[in-house]
Order: C-alpha cells, then sequence, then structure tokens
C-alpha cells in the first residue's frame, strides 16, 4: 500500500513536472534515426530520456570538438549537398554565416513561432532576426560574471572587486604578494566573443543592420577602453593570456595560478567538468566588475548557443522537435544545467528549482553557492540589441591575429582594433558585403 | 596483334583510377576556379563567372603572398639543415661494418617516421605547452614554444623530426649501393678518410641527394595537419602554410572558387620548383 | 609534411652483385659516437615522452616529471578508457585504418604493378608522353586534389562512405614509376619473350613469371602505399564526418579537439596512449619487412 502510494505520488509530480512543458509537436509514427553535432557535455544523458518520451527517434550525437572545429565540418558538409547532420549546434554569432550559406532549414515552416512566447525574449531576436524565418532554437545564452578562486582571495586579504578599479587594484597586490606566481585574471587571446562580450556589457556595438547593408564598427570606444584596460594588467605581468581550454589552462585554474576570470553563465559547468576534483569547492561567482560603483549590473554576453536543423534532413519536423524539446523540457534543462552547466534560454527554464539547487554540479563544485542566481542578474544586464554578421568567422580569426601584434607589442591596442576593422572590412567588401 | 593490345589490358587498372582521381578533381578545380562570389542586399552569396578574377585576387591577396614566404623559408632553412643532418649522419653510418650499434641506431633514426603528420603535431603541441614541457621542466625555462614569433620554428622542428631519419635511410641506402671496386681505386691512390667522402661519396650521392630534396620541396609545399592541431593551443595565423589557407577559404568561408584557384596555383608552383627533378628522372629511364 | 597520397620516394632495388668489401673501419670515432647520440636522443625522445605519458592520470600530467614513469601507475586506466570511451569507437578507428590502409596497400600495388609492367615491357603509341604525364601528377599537392574530389564524391553520392577514403588512394604514380624500375631491371625481356615461344599467354608471364621476379618491389610499394594511407588526415578530413568512418587519425585529433572544449573532461594521457597504439602497427611493420625496402632504396637515383 505504501507502496502504491509512493509510486503514486511519484507519478503526480512527474505529472506536474511535465506541466510546466509547452505541447511539443508529435513524433513520427515510423522509426527515425537523427544525427545530432555538439559539444555540450553530458549530452547523451539527456538525449536517453528524449528516446525514452519519442521511442520511434533514436538520437546520435557526434562531437567533432567546440566551436570553429564543428563549424569548419558543417560548412564542408552543407556544400557538399551530403553529410551534414540533422540538427547541430552553433553560437549565436556564427548563425548568419550559416543562414547565408542556405544550408539551414526555415524552422517557421514546422511551426517554429509558435513556440517564440517561450523563449527569453532577446534569444529569439538573434535566430529570427526578421521576425518570420526562423533559422535555429535557442538553446542557452552566456551572460557574463566573475568567477574566482576564494581561498587565494582569501589568502591575499582580498574582497571580490566590484569595479574595474578595484580590480586592477587587487590585480597589483596579487602580484606584488604573490612574487607574480598568481596571475589575478586571464586575458583569452584567441576568443573575440570573450573580448566582445566585455565591450558588450559596456554598450559597444560591433555589427548593425543598416538599409541594404551593414554597419560594422569593431574598433568602437567601448572595445577600445576595455582593450587598453587588459592591456595595461597584461604588460605589468598580473595578468595571464593562456589559450582558453587548453591543458595550460586547466592545470593553471587547478593549481591556484588563477584567481579569476570572466566566464559565461556556460563556464562554471565547463570548471566544474574540466577539473574534477581540483580545486573543488574552492571557487565562487560575483558579478562583473563594473565601470562606475552602484547602479545596476550591466553585463554582456559570450557564445551561448542555438540548434539548427540542416536542409539536408530527411526529418525536418522530428528534427525541429527535437530542438524544441532539448531547449524547452523541464527533464531537459535540468540534465544540462547539471551536466554540462548551461544557461536555458527557455524562459520557464530561469526559474525553474533545478537550477537553484546547490547540492548538484556546477553549484556543488563552487562551493555551494547558487551561482544560476548571480548569472540570472547578470542575464537581466545584458543589452539585447546585439547583432552579428556573415562573415563573423573571419572577424573572429582575425582578432587572434590583432591581439597577437598587440601583445608583441607591435601595435598599441587602438591600433589593434583599428587594423581588425579595417582587415575585416576589406574582407566582407572583398565577399560581396555591402558595408561601411 | 597482342602487342598492341596487351599493354592497354595492363594499363587499364591504374588508368582508369588516375583519370577519376588525378585528371578529372584537376579539370575541375581549374572549372571551379573561375567562379566568384557575388551578393546583392542580405541575399545568399551567387556563383557567378568571374573568368581569372580568382587568380588576380591571388597574386594580390597579401596574406597568401605571405604564406607563400613562410613556404620560402621553410625551403632555405629547415629543408637544407635536414638534408644536411640526414646526409651527415647516413655518412658516419655508413663508414663502420655493419654491427649492433649500427643498426640500432638506424632503428632509432627512422622511428619517427611511423609517426602520421597529425599525430606527429597533437604530441609537439603537448611538448610544446608551457607547463607541460619536459624541456622547460629540465631547463627551468618557461619558453613558449606556441608564441607566434617562433611558431613557424616549431613547425619546421616537427617536420625535421619527422623526416629527417627517413631522409638519412634513403642516403644510407644510396651509399651502400655505391660499387666497392671504386673505394679500392681510391685506397690504392692513397685518399684519405675525408677525401674519399669528399671525392667519392658525395659526388655518387648527388642523385639521391637531388630526389631527397625534390620530395622535400613537395612536402614542404603541402604542410598542414601540423599547424592544424597546433590551431586550438594558441594563435597559429590562418596563412601559416598556403594549405592552411587555402582549407580555411574554403571550410570557414565556403569560397570553393578562391580555394581552387589557390590550389591550382600551388600545383603550378610545386612544378616549376621541382622540373629539373623531371629532367633527372628523365633522363635516366629514356 | 603531411603524407597524404602520394608516396615518398623508394627506388627500385637492382639486382647488383655484393659489392666488394672495402675497409671501413671497426667502430665510430669519438666525434662520431657524439653526433650519433645527440640525433638518437632527439628521435627518441618524444617517443619516450609518450611511453612514460601513457602510465599518467591527467593530474599526473602535471604533478610529475615529464620523462618519467608515474607511480602508482594509470596505465590499466587509460586502456580500459580508451577501448570504452564512447563505446568502444576507437577499436573502430583502429580497424577503419587497417582497412584503409591493407585495401590502398593491396589495390595501388597491383595497379602500380600492371602499369609500370605495361611501361616497361612494352612498346605503344604515347608511351612516353602518357609516363611524363604520370609523373608530373606527384606534384600536384594532395591537398589540391582533396578538395576538387570531395565535390566530385559528392556528385556521385560516395561523401561518407568508405569508398570515399579508399578509392583516391589507390593510385600511387610514385608507385608506378618504382614498377617500372623494378620491371625493367628484375624481368629480363629474354626470358618473357622465350616463355611467349612456349605458348605463355600474356597473363601467365605477369603472374606466374614477372611477379616473383619483382617481390621487392611489390613489398615496398605495398608498405608505402599502407603508410601513405595509414597517415592520411586531409582526405579523410574533407570526405567523412561520421565517426564510425574515422581513421585513427581523425579520431584521435577529434578527440584532441573535444578534449580542448569547455567542461570535456580532459583524457589528454588517454590519447597520447592512443597515439601509441596508432605507431605501433607501422613500426612492426617497418622492423620486419627492413631487408626489402632498406636493402636498394635509391639504387634507381644511383643508376642515372
Amino acid at each position: 500500500m505504501k507502496k502504491l502510494v509512493l509510486s503514486l505520488s511519484a507519478l503526480l509530480l512527474a505529472g506536474s513536472a511535465l506541466a510546466a512543458d509547452p505541447v511539443f509537436p508529435k513524433g513520427p509514427s515510423n522509426k527515425i534515426t537523427l544525427e545530432v553535432w555538439s559539444w555540450v557535455p553530458g549530452l547523451d544523458k539527456t538525449v536517453t530520456a528524449f528516446e525514452k518520451a519519442y521511442p520511434n527517434i533514436k538520437i546520435k550525437i557526434l562531437n567533432l570538438g567546440g566551436g570553429p572545429a564543428t563549424y569548419t565540418k558543417l560548412q564542408t558538409a552543407i556544400k557538399a549537398g551530403a553529410g551534414a547532420p540533422d540538427v547541430a549546434q552553433v553560437e549565436y554569432g556564427f548563425l548568419p554565416a550559416f543562414a547565408d550559406t542556405g544550408g539551414l532549414a526555415d524552422l517557421s515552416k514546422y511551426g517554429a513561432n509558435d513556440y517564440k512566447k517561450y523563449f527569453v525574449p532577446w534569444t529569439w531576436g538573434q535566430v529570427s532576426p526578421d521576425g518570420k524565418a526562423v533559422y535555429a532554437i535557442p538553446q542557452d545564452t552566456g551572460p557574463f560574471a566573475m568567477v574566482y578562486r576564494d581561498d587565494l582571495l582569501k589568502k591575499y586579504s582580498i574582497a571580490a572587486p566590484k569595479t574595474w578599479a578595484d580590480y586592477a587594484k587587487a590585480a597589483a597586490t596579487v602580484k606584488a604578494k604573490s612574487n607574480g606566481a598568481v596571475k589575478f585574471g586571464n586575458f583569452y587571446a584567441t576568443f573575440a566573443p570573450w573580448f566582445m562580450a566585455l565591450a558588450w556589457a559596456d554598450g559597444g556595438q560591433f555589427f548593425k543592420r543598416d538599409g541594404d547593408g551593414w554597419v560594422q564598427t569593431l574598433n568602437n570606444p567601448a572595445a577600445k577602453k576595455s582593450l587598453n584596460y587588459w592591456n595595461t594588467m597584461i604588460k605589468k605581468g598580473e595578468v595571464g593570456t593562456l589559450a582558453g581550454f587548453s591543458a595550460d589552462y586547466w592545470n593553471a585554474a587547478g593549481a591556484g595560478k588563477l584567481a579569476t576570470n570572466m566566464e559565461a553563465a556556460w563556464g562554471p559547468g565547463g570548471y566544474a567538468g574540466s577539473l574534477g576534483t581540483k580545486s573543488a569547492g574552492m571557487w565562487r561567482v560575483a558579478p562583473l566588475p563594473q565601470w562606475t560603483a552602484g547602479g545596476t549590473i550591466k553585463s554582456g554576453n559570450w557564445g551561448g548557443s542555438s540548434n539548427v536543423v540542416t536542409t539536408q534532413s530527411k526529418n525536418p519536423q522530428a528534427a525541429t522537435l527535437f530542438a524544441l524539446w532539448l531547449n524547452l523540457s523541464t527533464t531537459a534543462i535540468t540534465a544540462d544545467w547539471n551536466n554540462g552547466g548551461l544557461f536555458p534560454a527557455s524562459d520557464a527554464g530561469l526559474s525553474l528549482p533545478a537550477l537553484a539547487v546547490t547540492s548538484k554540479n556546477p553549484s556543488k563544485f563552487f562551493g555551494g553557492q547558487n551561482i544560476s542566481a548571480v548569472y540570472a542578474q547578470a542575464s537581466r544586464g545584458v543589452n539585447v540589441n546585439f547583432e552579428w554578421a556573415p562573415w563573423f568567422p573571419f572577424v573572429n580569426d582575425n582578432y587572434t591575429k590583432q591581439i597577437d601584434r598587440m601583445l608583441k607589442g607591435q601595435l598599441t591596442p587602438d591600433q589593434a582594433l583599428d587594423a581588425w576593422q579595417a582587415e575585416s572590412l576589406a574582407y566582407a567588401k572583398q565577399n560581396g558585403f555591402t558595408v561601411k | 596483334m597482342r602487342y598492341r593490345t596487351t599493354p592497354w589490358f595492363f594499363l587499364t587498372p591504374f588508368l582508369l583510377a588516375f583519370t577519376a582521381f588525378f585528371i578529372a578533381p584537376v579539370g575541375y578545380a581549374i572549372y571551379l576556379s573561375l567562379f566568384i562570389k557575388k551578393r546583392v542586399g542580405f541575399g545568399p552569396a551567387q556563383n557567378v563567372f568571374g573568368g581569372l578574377e580568382n587568380y588576380v585576387r591571388a597574386f594580390q591577396d597579401t596574406a597568401f603572398l605571405q604564406s607563400l614566404g613562410n613556404i620560402l623559408l621553410f625551403l632555405a632553412i629547415q629543408v637544407p639543415l635536414m638534408i644536411l643532418v640526414a646526409t651527415a649522419m647516413a655518412l658516419i653510418l655508413d663508414s663502420v661494418k655493419k654491427g649492433f650499434a649500427q643498426k640500432f641506431f638506424r632503428t632509432a633514426f627512422y622511428l619517427p617516421y611511423t609517426v602520421p603528420g597529425v599525430i606527429a603535431g597533437l604530441l609537439w603541441g603537448y611538448l610544446y605547452s608551457k607547463n607541460l614541457s619536459p624541456l622547460n621542466q629540465i631547463t627551468g625555462l618557461n619558453t613558449d614554444f606556441l608564441s607566434s614569433s617562433i611558431l613557424l620554428f616549431s613547425i619546421g622542428n616537427i617536420v625535421t623530426w619527422t623526416w629527417t631519419g627517413y631522409n638519412m635511410i634513403t642516403l644510407y641506402a644510396a651509399l651502400q649501393n655505391i660499387p666497392g671496386d671504386i673505394y679500392e681505386a681510391a685506397r690504392i691512390d692513397g685518399a684519405s678518410n675525408w677525401n674519399v667522402t669528399r671525392y667519392v661519396k658525395l659526388p655518387l650521392l648527388r642523385p639521391a641527394l637531388t630526389l631527397t630534396g625534390i620530395f622535400s620541396v613537395i612536402g614542404t609545399m603541402q604542410i598542414f595537419s601540423e599547424p592544424f592541431v597546433l590551431r586550438p593551443l594558441g594563435y597559429v595565423p590562418d596563412n601559416i602554410t598556403p594549405n592552411t589557407y587555402l582549407y580555411l577559404a574554403v571550410a570557414r568561408d565556403g569560397n570553393f572558387g578562391y580555394g581552387a584557384a589557390l590550389a591550382i596555383i600551388m600545383a603550378v608552383l610545386t612544378l616549376i620548383l621541382s622540373s629539373f627533378f623531371l629532367r633527372n628522372v628523365r633522363g635516366e629511364t629514356a | 609534411m603531411t603524407s597524404t597520397g602520394i608516396e615518398q620516394p623508394q627506388t627500385a632495388r637492382t639486382a647488383r652483385a655484393p659489392r666488394p668489401s672495402r675497409p671501413p673501419r671497426e667502430g665510430f670515432s669519438p666525434l662520431q659516437w657524439g653526433l650519433l647520440f645527440l640525433f638518437c636522443i632527439y628521435s627518441l625522445l618524444p617517443l619516450w615522452w609518450v611511453l612514460t605519458t601513457m602510465t599518467k592520470s591527467n593530474g599526473q600530467l602535471y604533478s610529475t616529471f615529464g620523462l618519467w614513469f608515474a607511480s602508482p601507475s594509470n596505465f590499466a586506466e587509460n586502456v580500459q578508457l580508451l577501448f570504452t570511451r564512447e563505446n568502444g569507437i576507437f577499436a573502430r578507428w583502429l580497424l577503419n585504418s587497417f582497412l584503409y590502409a591493407g585495401v590502398s596497400a593491396i589495390g595501388s600495388m597491383m595497379f602500380a604493378a600492371m602499369g609500370g609492367y605495361a611501361f616497361a615491357k612494352f612498346q605503344f603509341r604515347g608511351r612516353d608522353a602518357l609516363f611524363t604525364m604520370i609523373l608530373a601528377t606527384i606534384m600536384v599537392p594532395s591537398t589540391a586534389l582533396a578538395l576538387p574530389i570531395f565535390l566530385l564524391m559528392q556528385q556521385i553520392g560516395l561523401i561518407n562512405t568508405y569508398w570515399a577514403v579508399i578509392l583516391p588512394s589507390l593510385v600511387n604514380p610514385f608507385g608506378l614509376y618504382l614498377m617500372r624500375l623494378f620491371w625493367e631491371a628484375g624481368f629480363p625481356t629474354d626470358l618473357m619473350e622465350a616463355a611467349r615461344i612456349d605458348g605463355a599467354s600474356e597473363g601467365k608471364i605477369f603472374w606466374q613469371l614477372g611477379l616473383p621476379l619483382v617481390r621487392g618491389g611489390l613489398v615496398t610499394v605495398a608498405l608505402f602505399s599502407f603508410v601513405g594511407a595509414w597517415n592520411n588526415f586531409f582526405l579523410p578530413l574533407v570526405v567523412v564526418n561520421k565517426d564510425t568512418l574515422f581513421p585513427l587519425t581523425l579520431g584521435l585529433s577529434v578527440w584532441n579537439q573535444t578534449s580542448s572544449s569547455s567542461g570535456q573532461d580532459p583524457i589528454y594521457t588517454v590519447i597520447v596512449l592512443g597515439a601509441l597504439v596508432s605507431i605501433l602497427p607501422l613500426i612492426i611493420a617497418f622492423l620486419s619487412l627492413g631487408r626489402y625496402w632498406q636493402g636498394g632504396l635509391t639504387s634507381g637515383a644511383t643508376k642515372g
């Protein structure tokens, strides 16, 4: 009897969880397999739940590596007209470039617009720039905050900096007290979107549609201010420049050679996954330092992805269903948060109790702090009218070139940004874009 | 009668595959290289006939020309150095009787050749990581081998490591083939060891040296895997080699016409650089 | 230097009398010993690093000295992880590499043997022009071919099939050149004529009489085709994107790339172990077939 009551209540609980989900389109009546390219950590576990809910669909996940590693394969597969997956993960910044290839299915044909209301409004603007055609389903977002080593800051008697002025002061203190053994921060010299998020938080705008063409302003004032700020600390040796997610980076982060870093909402999940037990419990998250003290927290967005369906998919309807389920169902959002630290693009997802659970990763890794609360606050401070251009893949690579020249002392930060602007503009024109 | 058709019977399998996977792709690449990307407003790009426009663009493309410059640097420094070391090792091994030590060194030297380029790049990527490198552990230094100012040399080192032993074996084999009576004559003339090397061995080694040189040129023109796998570890310029540049033109930018034009230019340049080899080989077999 | 498709030079081992003994010294001079040791360390040190690193966990990778083994050893765990990760896909990659390289070795050896035979033993119209053209294509970078091959494959629907990797690897122009040299040196035309007079068919002359005489050439061409296909990276990179079709080189590079994504559990030492597994078959092949390919690598070149 007791057993029956228990299972009944479990059923009820499950029922109430499902009730929060929107009504998804029907699954196919015949057995099909969908191929999905994604680098979301632990996605295989999420997918198992999907296969249970839709027994006719089998999901095959392929992880080809984060970002550009996957994009080059996707680009050639689209061009070849063969070999592309049904669903692929694409960051918002790279979405216009893929829409430009003509290889992405317009999901409005499969009823995607009916689900617009379930997503955080600005994310829908990223996947459907003209408000009609829908090129992807938003997956997660990357509002910016600061992760830091609580133990190190205590050791050097520093409070988590609230302003960039405090941050610079703290960086100098840590360098002096540790004899340079500990870097206070790390500048990702090969990740353009990371730097752009910093400028984004300060009102920087990099691309804008204008009439029949584009305006590109990579060297906007916010970008210049931010780059000058970081370059000063890099030159003093207070801030390192390790390549993100490399063996070297995780080693430094785990060994206490790095005190803080600016990371997007999906970042903490990465720390928990990549560092494992090393430095577990020592990390915390604080809001992004601000240029002026007081006032509301302003933030930018780094990455965050969407799920596209390719025109090569033989089952675009089912692929759309999968993309919707993956990003709107409570089950998926919960699993992706716990396994990969994905900060959902679903509006309801943001207030899911699962995100506030501190006994599970990624919060557990961050000393049991409710980190999603910090990121939710950051999310509200993101400027939502941010646009990307179809030639962004080039802009992304060219950034690393100019920053490298800056780090070698060949260019000042201002010159580096001007060169970034000039070379990217020349490239865009060369490839037939109308751009100023 | 049978003499007229028999050779074609033997040639057919090779020629079929050769036509399908050499002639046809080259022809197709030439065709593709005549198309450029054009677009109007926000619409997707159209491929339109552009004549030789892609070729004109290539020769005005400073990024591409720089990648050719990097190759020239390789040809001027890495290739001669590699062949010099390979020759020296081959001469040393050839100067003594075959024995255990000699066989051990020969084997040790060519082992790196068995490591695929992409695997070699991956392994050296770890050895180059600042905090991981045993070289830094031993010397106590903190050298960043992946810094863009020495990256080209770091890549050159991977290539040298992989191929020196292989070239050494080729040259060693050529030395072993020198008929003994030549040495007899030299000995009767009372030539010193050095003079035997200088006036007997090296001149006879010339054809083999030409061969290794040419294949090094071809290999250098094709460097791709090593910089490709080093890319996630730091800043590796798009145009570190012509091959990475043309790969990105296609796989990142989706510009197949331009990529094809670059491929054709590379093929022609390789042909020119290697033309003296062709003369050499034809002279032999005619 | 990618070894994609086009093979490195190996020239014919011609039948030659053993050379009369010349007076090589008994041993190396101290200077020679020094140089040999230096170069030996350079050649072997990275491989030694592989041997020590494969015994480590990822944590030990940073906390231990790079050139010595870890204690306690993590080797067994690494082996287990290597072969169980992603449902044991690594074993599939290993088999794929054997399939690609094996078919390429046998196929390109046969094509080259037959083609070389035609060029060496027959007079026909356009022979020299054709041969020159084939030789010239050795100079065409294989990457220049890979992209158009990819587009052609797409049109006949071969993308993402075993054939996409195998078919292009069957052409080995340098192998054809080598086989021509071997046929010219190893199979006397008199013997051929005599067999014809005895009424042997052309096929029989080639198969039963000729082939055994150019065994050395066959092994050399097969071995180097095998190595070329085994090491191939660029072609699979563009023509397959299903992980079940990856060869080892591509699979390991993808693992290396995913290891460098945020949130993935880093498996660097497992990748290093995988790298060693990918080299072993070639080391074994070279060591066991050494007497064939080392014997007369460049006699073709010295002949001229």
